[in-house]
């Protein structure tokens, strides 16, 4: 083998090891740093898996106390005619706040995502929001609703709406997404009459036609409604 | 041999990111990092709920004489004011918009938003609101309960302070840039005074299951 032979594959050599080297420092940066993108995101899907469990745990033991806490009342109001009144008058107050389950004719209002749509400026568009919940909710408490849920979460007097694209947070819950079931217990002729009127909704109107967002209902002569399971608390308010 | 091995390792690349790009599809991690932070302080409201419960059950359980009594009648009273049916006071915030052309969206909007933000109790202008109190667009303006509410519109809201007043900021700044809002004001008060009441609405059609 003459030396320019060994020259050549020597040269080789030094090319194919710094050809592995680029490689090696390619595969090591572009590869790596995904995987340790995707690590941290397991670790925030497991933090709010393990939140979602210890919210829904919380509110299991809230109904589980507020029902000792009945029948508790119960007992003691079975031995005085003052504290069955006092009963009574708290039973009604509940029942308006939503803390107790309650059925009656009404409405099933679904919503659902739609489609993605080419329009850049609302990619977010096909995506039932909490803007969206909020309208059905005044709409149909504008038209004499007597108590609502959503999604099973019963709406209060101080319940409030909020989330991101696609998600709607109802007071304590965790995100709630498509598909969206609003229940209403009320005058089932009104609310089906205010849900048809093509000016009521004008959001979620426009995206029906943009993004095929669906808004169908149904009444029916009997509908429930579960009992409120969060918090309740005004610690910020005093009586006059 | 080396085309061979740079055409392995492009390949693995793009099956790699491809993958990423897969998991990462629904939520992005600043969008879970504020879920995280809303479940936190979702779940420490449902611990003070969970806490005050277990108290009324311990004072029911005590078997002291007019337990019962003073549980109920305080819940009466909590009640009354979470349903509007009470005069209130507390900290908080009062907010102005002077505006015209603003609808009932936007007054519920803005409602939603101060809920969202820890209100307590509200009153727009001298009438008491609570989710379900209608708010309507008319002809003749909004109304709130059937009651036409003329701007300027002074909203009092009761809750934390600091909590709210962050979100009256907020929202005054987005209202001044407004066309239709002449002016949007707020201001953080140690005791807001609330008297307007609501008159309880017997069921018409439910039933308590």
């Amino acid at each position: 083998m003459s030396s320019r032979n060994l020259a050549s594959i020597a040269l080789l050599a030094v090319v194919a090891l710094a050809t592995g080297f680029v490689l090696a420092g390619q595969v090591k940066a572009q590869l790596l740093t995904p995987s340790n993108q995707v690590a941290r995101y397991q670790a925030l899907v497991r933090s709010v898996q393990e939140l979602e469990a210890a919210n829904a745990d919380s509110r299991r033991q809230i109904a589980s106390l507020r029902g000792k806490i009945d029948s508790l009342e119960s007992q003691a109001a079975a031995q005085s005619a003052a504290t069955q009144t006092l009963r009574n008058e708290v039973a009604d107050l509940r029942a308006h706040a939503g803390l107790v389950a309650m059925h009656g004719p009404g409405v099933e209002v679904s919503l659902r995502n739609g489609v993605p749509g080419p329009d850049i400026g609302n990619q977010t568009g096909y995506l039932v929001n909490f803007e969206d919940v909020q309208d059905v909710v005044n709409l149909l408490f504008a038209q004499g609703a007597e108590g609502m849920a959503v999604n099973g979460r019963r709406i209060t007097p101080l319940s409030a709406f909020s989330g991101s694209a696609g998600e709607v947070v109802i007071d304590q819950g965790p995100p709630l997404t498509s598909p969206i079931k609003v229940v209403a217990v009320g005058d089932r002729n009104r609310m089906q009459a205010a849900l048809d009127d093509p000016s009521a909704l004008p959001g979620v109107r426009a995206r029906q036609v943009q993004f095929q967002v669906h808004l169908t209902f149904e009444g029916s002569p009997d509908v429930s409604l579960p009992a409120y399971d969060s918090s309740l608390q005004i610690p910020h308010v005093s009586p006059t | 041999m080396i085309a061979l091995l740079v055409a392995l390792v492009a390949t693995i690349q793009i099956r790699s990111q491809a993958e990423v790009e897969r998991s990462l599809i629904g939520a992005d991690a600043t969008s879970l990092a504020f879920l995280i932070d809303d479940l936190h302080r979702a779940n420490d409201s449902l611990a003070d709920e969970k806490s005050d419960l277990g108290k009324q059950r311990a004072q029911l359980e005590s078997g002291q004489a007019g337990a019962a009594d003073q549980v109920l009648t305080d819940e009466a009273n909590r009640l009354r004011a979470i349903e509007g049916l009470a005069p209130v006071h507390g900290p908080g915030v009062v907010i102005v918009i002077d505006a015209s052309g603003l609808t009932a969206l936007d007054l519920q909007d803005a409602l939603n938003n101060l809920a969202a933000g820890g209100a307590e109790a509200v009153d727009v202008n001298g009438r008491r609101v609570i989710m379900g109190v209608p708010v309507y667009q008319t002809s003749g303006g909004v109304t709130i309960d059937s009651a036409i509410v003329m701007p300027p519109w002074t909203i009092s809201v009761i809750g934390d302070a600091n909590r709210l007043g962050v979100v009256a900021d907020l929202m005054t700044q987005q209202l001044r840039a407004d066309r239709r809002v002449r002016a949007a004001t707020y201001r953080v008060e140690a005791d807001v005074m609330i008297r307007s009441v609501l008159t309880e609405k017997p069921f018409v059609y439910a039933v308590a299951s």
